[in-house]
């Protein structure tokens, strides 16, 4: 299980990587942490003639957090998004997604843009990026774009990236003091990928009933995708344990998962109910006690 | 019954082999690289059944770094085929080429063999050796295989069938018309692989001049591997050693002779070149060897009070393609153990093994694993049946003390094992009713709470008078030297390999104990031919019993020397009243063993250098060899508990509780035997619930990496308690019994009985494992609406 | 290039001048041209954990890395962790209560573990559990490492108290 041959490319500085991309084109792949490249080409599933590795990019290893967004650099490492106090404050749903990310040494190398690039399906950061409507900013030697999330992510391992461009950064709303967050997950083992993730965020309005609820839930399609129908009617809904399982249920009548042998279709809706219930407990719990 | 007063066997001593492993300096196969070494790459099958229509390398030899592309052709020139013609009733003989000529059998069937610089350069010459084949229908599952006009996996054979053997003791049909209930009960264990952390690999040299093949190879078995060696490479047995480095987990995956490493060893020597192959991942999960996938049913004819009168067992087992061992050999011991702790003295079995296109499968650790669920799984469908305390069912049958010794229907014999008081240890450690109103009350808020036991019998040491009553080729015994050396040094040596357990220490502990020293100043040389006795190598749980047991009475024969020419150097007339004690000569003077003066150092010394003072009759130096042939057959005993929780949304299980109380006799080290025991049931729990060998319809293996055959992590696994029991074996070496297999057996049988139990209140039995959270989820989804709707094995 | 390149490698301390083609693993690099044969290659695909490192201080995976990425970083392996021939805390209790048994797996996680209970000084069992699930071991049901890596944190913190 060895990689085929290839060219290697250490550029200096993000320049010099879209030069490289612009040149090179669909002959490039860019290298970030590896942690999903790196298997792929180990077993040849992906064969580039060159690689374009991007770990000397430091410029975009950074975290940016003003009063409405959170910026994230492409190249931060889970383990930063996971543990970084000011992605604590600012938007613990992040942190929450992130430390769920594989295991302790896969999250020192893998990186937030290599995570979104690849697009698996069950991943979290798309599920989070997608969930709060994230904007995705993007760069090659020619111009500079900004996509929603939802706009990027278009299918399994597909995304919205020309040959000749990198993903700089993901930006992100923080959530307000008052917001309600949920991030669950169920997965066969620990670190494995997840059969169904759920992310939301949700405030209370005067009457403590729910309002403004986002919802986004992943591993039963394509890509993960927000279920509008549940978040426009739990809107004005008491914030408590019957809203709860309604929703939940709303939610698993909303997807239509793939029927897959070892994970038939219904399987996956009732741990889309079960999941969700879990993540709309937590986030209402915390409307409660704010801290 | 308390323990002989030993002082080095039982002692708590850290593994010798620890300091190693820990640093780095651990040297496993990989480590040891010649100059010159060229490294092998094979071509694998994609189908599961097709012919080998063609085989084009052109463009692979052309490759630079390249040294050769060779198919089964080739092989055939310079190997023998290996044909296993055991005489045993109901077994067809079969027969292989090295590499497959006509057709491959599974997807990962090796067709053809890169040699090249590095392995870099042999994958990618691999890719361009182009294989044209016929696909032919592919047999994926053993309904399938024994099907009216299935395809041949083995076209030399009349049909997929490829062993057979009935047996029946007492009359279980003339039981089942007296009897208040038959009961019969269906047990599905899936695929499973061993995945030991470090893959197959061997490294070849061909000494050209000295006409001496070196093989390095991590075996269990290095003699074994080295009479095959020379018989299929046309070699006497004079002109091959096995070197068996450190090895990474086996599990009883490195034990026969695999195609691949005699391929290695037929081009190290064609080409005169040092040949080096390591498994890759793929490979390991795909194509080195699978095991457990059996069917098992059986019919209980039970009284009222739920004693069992009668038991019949029809066994299915789903062999794969290839029978690297004699088909029966895995099913066999399952068969003539089942009963285990029970008194049931009519008994049948059938017992079908078929040929499929999947993995050949191998012994793994516990190759009779499923036993122990099928036995206390029909227990428990018996008690549910009758509306019986399951504890009560087990009790009505169990052996007790007043049964042994016990002659099971199938002539095994049962002694000194302790069922009764292992079952009533875990009862009482659980606090059965205060776990039930712990159940009921959880039930009240709609939770799933289950307590399962599994009393196992653990077949441990299979000596030469099992092999042959159960018409098992092979032999039982095994064979150590202990040397000491004019410095007093002492050396020894079996014909054990250790894969991980842990040898060192507690087999020098059994020599130290026969000799009379320190454990600590005992080494214990182990996997290579030219040193070691030839004996039978580590499989089972011999290991203690076989090995250590073998050690001891050899360091005791090296004691009785050594005592010998200590008398005449104290100028005593005989040894009574003499004992070598952590190497010094002592004397047993008014009660009280007093010193002597005299060392081992002082005694090797005379023995070797000054031989003309050394008693009449005691011949110059200290070496000492033996071999022994233990029992028929040595058995542990054990009963495992736990607790768990089924989450009724998702299906997940959850760990509450989980012990073990074990008695497995006198034991070498303690230390060593827990880590076993933890092992074991790890291993087990790991394969019931998580780990599964997928193959789709048309053969195709879906479970190639280690994301997709899952392996449990630290995070699903639970702590496991132990009540430890020392019931020596009157019959071997100090008492000794062996165990590491048991822990698997019990693993699955308990986890089966706690899910069972905790699925009662809804009216459903799981069957077939693994027990995943999708199949669990059916099971409750199904209670009360009809039919389980559980997911299918297979993908489309 | 696709050809061999020069790199220098910095292991365990000391500098390395090497000719490596680019597609070449870093676990095979230290294992075949700098006969560190303590980092394990496993499975190659990230999984099982027994070719973990440290770069620049953090755990990763040798086998996920290409060795022509490495220059200008420091890579410590497990020949390095006992400073000069005496265990440390890990090390000892690894051996104390039973933590390895075939060893394969032990350098990884060895490693991951030196790292994790310098952040993670009172870890629980559960953090231990989640911080070990990174690494496959097929021999032990993982509860004595459990056992090992928190008796290692005792005795850190014990040693740093003193």
């Amino acid at each position: 299980m060895k990689p085929a041959s290839f060219t290697y490319h250490r550029p200096g500085c993000l320049d010099d990587a879209l030069g490289l991309m612009a040149t090179l084109g669909v002959t490039a792949k860019p290298l970030a942490g590896g942690q999903s490249l790196g298997p792929m080409m180990n077993m040849r599933l992906a064969r580039p003639e060159h690689v374009v590795d991007l770990n000397d990019l430091l410029e975009l290893d950074f975290v940016r957090v003003t009063d409405a967004v959170v910026e994230i650099g492409a190249l931060t490492r889970h383990h930063r998004v996971a543990t970084d106090p000011e992605i604590a404050r600012a938007l613990p749903l992040l942190a929450k997604a992130a430390q769920s990310i594989g295991h302790y040494a896969i999250r020192q190398r893998g990186t937030l843009g290599g995570s979104l690039v690849h697009a698996d399906p069950a991943a979290q950061y798309a599920l989070v990026a997608i969930t709060l409507d994230a904007e995705v900013v993007i760069r090659s030697a020619r111009t500079t774009r900004v996509v929603p999330a939802v706009d990027f992510v278009q299918s399994i391992m597909t995304v919205d990236l020309a040959p000749d461009e990198l993903v700089t950064a993901v930006r992100f709303r923080r959530l307000a003091p008052a917001e309600g967050w949920g991030f669950e997950m169920f997965s066969r083992r620990h670190g494995d990928f997840a059969l169904v993730s759920v992310a939301l965020t949700l405030r209370r309005d005067g009457h403590g009933a729910i309002s403004n609820l986002r919802l986004g839930v992943g591993g039963v399609g394509p890509v993960p995708e927000r279920l509008a129908v549940v978040e426009r009617d739990a809107c004005r809904l008491a914030a408590d344990v019957g809203t709860i399982a309604v929703l939940a249920r709303q939610a698993a009548d909303n997807v239509t998962p793939e029927d897959d042998p070892q994970v038939p279709a219904n399987y996956r809706r009732e741990l889309v109910e079960a999941v969700t219930a879990r993540a709309l407990t937590a986030a209402v719990l915390k409307t409660e006690s704010p801290s | 019954m308390t323990a002989a007063p030993f002082t080095q066997i039982g002692r708590a001593l850290p593994r010798k082999e620890d300091a190693r492993f820990l640093t780095g300096a651990g040297r496993y196969l990989d480590d040891i690289a010649p100059k010159g070494t060229l490294t092998a790459s094979f071509v694998r099958a994609p189908h599961a059944h097709a012919r080998i229509l063609a085989i084009n390398a052109e463009a692979a030899r052309a490759l630079p770094g390249v040294v050769g592309v060779f198919t089964g052709k080739d092989l055939a020139l310079w190997t023998t085929n290996l044909r296993l013609a055991p005489p045993i009733e109901g077994l067809h003989p079969v027969e292989m080429t090295t590499l497959p000529i006509d057709k491959v059998r599974f997807h990962g069937d090796p067709v053809a063999v890169v040699v090249a610089r590095d392995r870099y350069l042999a994958e990618d010459a691999a890719e361009l050796v182009d294989v044209t084949y016929e696909v032919l229908p592919a047999i994926t599952s053993a309904a399938a295989a024994l099907a009216e006009g299935a395809a041949l996996v083995d076209d030399a054979l009349p049909d997929n069938l490829v062993s057979h053997q009935s047996f029946s003791a007492g009359n279980p049909l003339a039981r089942q018309t007296e009897a208040a209930r038959v009961v019969e009960t269906q047990f599905d264990l899936h695929r499973h692989t061993h995945a030991p952390m470090e893959t197959r690999g061997c490294l070849a040299d061909w000494d050209r001049g000295r006409e001496h093949l070196i093989m390095h190879i991590g075996t269990q078995a290095p003699h074994p591997m080295r009479s095959a060696l020379a018989s299929r490479l046309g070699l006497s047995e004079n002109q091959v050693t096995v070197i068996s480095p450190d090895i990474g987990g086996a599990f009883g995956q490195k034990i026969a002779l695999y195609r691949e490493e005699l391929t290695v060893a037929a081009l190290a020597r064609h080409l005169a070149r040092p040949v080096h192959w390591r498994e890759d991942r793929l490979e390991n999960l795909t194509a080195a060897s699978h095991a457990r996938e059996t069917r098992c049913v059986t019919r209980a004819a039970v009284r009222a009070d739920g004693r069992i009168l009668g038991l019949e067992l029809k066994l299915t087992e789903d062999f794969g393609a290839y029978c690297f061992y004699p088909a029966n050999y895995m099913a066999r011991v399952i068969a003539m153990i089942l009963t285990g702790p029970y008194k049931i003295a009519d008994y049948a079995f059938d017992v079908k093994v078929v040929l499929t296109n999947k993995c050949g499968n191998g012994p793994m650790r516990a190759p009779m694993a499923i036993t122990s669920w099928v036995m206390e799984g029909t227990i428990d469908a018996v008690a549910h049946a009758l509306r019986l305390d399951p504890l009560d069912v087990r009790r009505v049958n169990a052996l007790g003390p007043a049964d042994l010794p016990y002659r099971m229907a199938t002539g095994e014999l049962l002694e000194d094992i302790t069922p009764l008081e292992t079952l009533e240890a875990v009862v009482a450690a659980v606090g059965v009713p205060e776990f039930r109103a712990r159940q009921k009350a959880a039930l009240a808020e709609g939770r799933l709470l289950g307590l399962g036991f599994c009393s196992v019998v653990e077949s441990t040491t299979y000596g030469s008078g099992f092999y042959k009553a159960a018409g098992i080729p092979g032999s039982g015994h095994e064979a150590a030297w202990v040397r000491i050396e004019p410095s007093g040094a002492v050396n020894a040596s079996v014909g054990l390999m250790g894969s991980g357990q842990g040898y060192e220490s507690p087999l020098a502990q059994a020599v130290a104990e026969g000799l009379g020293v320190m454990a600590e100043d005992v080494n214990v040389h182990m996997g290579n031919t030219d040193v070691a006795p030839y004996g039978m190598g580590s499989r089972g749980g011999r290991g203690a019993t076989a090995g250590g047991g073998t050690l001891f009475l050899c360091a005791q024969k090296a004691r009785d020397k050594v005592l010998a020419i200590a008398a005449g150097m104290l100028q005593i007339n005989d040894t009574e009243g003499l004992r070598l004690f952590e190497g010094r000569v002592e004397l047993m003077r008014g009660g009280a063993w007093e010193p002597t003066g005299l060392t081992l150092a002082d005694v090797a010394k005379c023995a070797y250098l000054d031989p003309t003072n050394l008693p009449e009759g005691v011949d110059p130096g200290l070496d000492a060899s033996l071999t022994y042939d233990p029992p028929p057959m040595t058995y542990s005993n054990a009963t495992h508990a736990c607790e768990i929780e089924i989450d009724r949304a998702t299906g997940a299980l959850r760990f509450d509780r989980y012990l073990v109380a074990e008695d497995c006799g006198t034991v070498l080290n303690p230390i060593v035997v827990q880590g076993q025991q933890q092992g074991a049931v790890a291993m087990g729990l790991s394969g019931a619930l998580y780990e599964e060998v997928i193959y789709d319809a048309t053969g195709q293996n879906l479970t190639a990496t280690l994301a997709d055959y899952t392996i449990a992590s630290a995070v699903e696994m639970p702590n496991i308690e132990l009540i430890a029991m020392h019931t020596p074996n009157r019959r071997t070496p100090a008492g000794i019994k062996g165990m590491a297999e048991g822990g698997i057996m019990g693993a699955i049988g308990v986890i089966a009985g706690a899910v069972n139990d905790a699925l009662v209140p809804l009216g459903v039995s799981a069957q077939a494992m693994p027990f995943t959270p999708p199949r669990l989820r059916a099971l409750i989804r199904s209670a009360g609406s009809g039919a389980p709707d559980i997911p299918r094995k297979e993908r489309p | 290039m696709t050809e061999p390149v020069s790199i220098s490698l910095t292991v365990n301390g000391a500098t390395h001048d090497l000719v490596v083609a680019p597609r070449k693993t870093l676990a095979d690099v230290l294992r075949e041209d700098l006969g560190l044969t303590g980092t394990h290659v496993g499975c190659e695909h990230g999984v099982c954990g027994a070719c973990t490192i440290l770069i620049d201080g953090a755990p990763a995976r040798a086998c996920l890395t290409y060795a022509v990425q490495m220059e200008g970083h420091e890579l410590t392996t497990i020949e390095a962790v006992a400073k000069s021939g005496e265990l440390t805390p890990l090390q000892r209790a690894l051996t104390q209560v039973h933590g390895l048994q075939c060893g394969f797996c032990t350098p990884g996680i060895v490693l991951t573990f030196e790292v994790w209970l310098r952040d993670n000084p009172d870890p629980d069992e559960a953090g231990v559990r989640e911080a070990l699930s990174g690494n496959i071991c097929r021999c032990t049901g993982y509860q004595n490492i459990v056992k090992a890596v928190l008796a290692a944190a005792a005795e850190m913190r014990r040693g740093a108290g003193a």
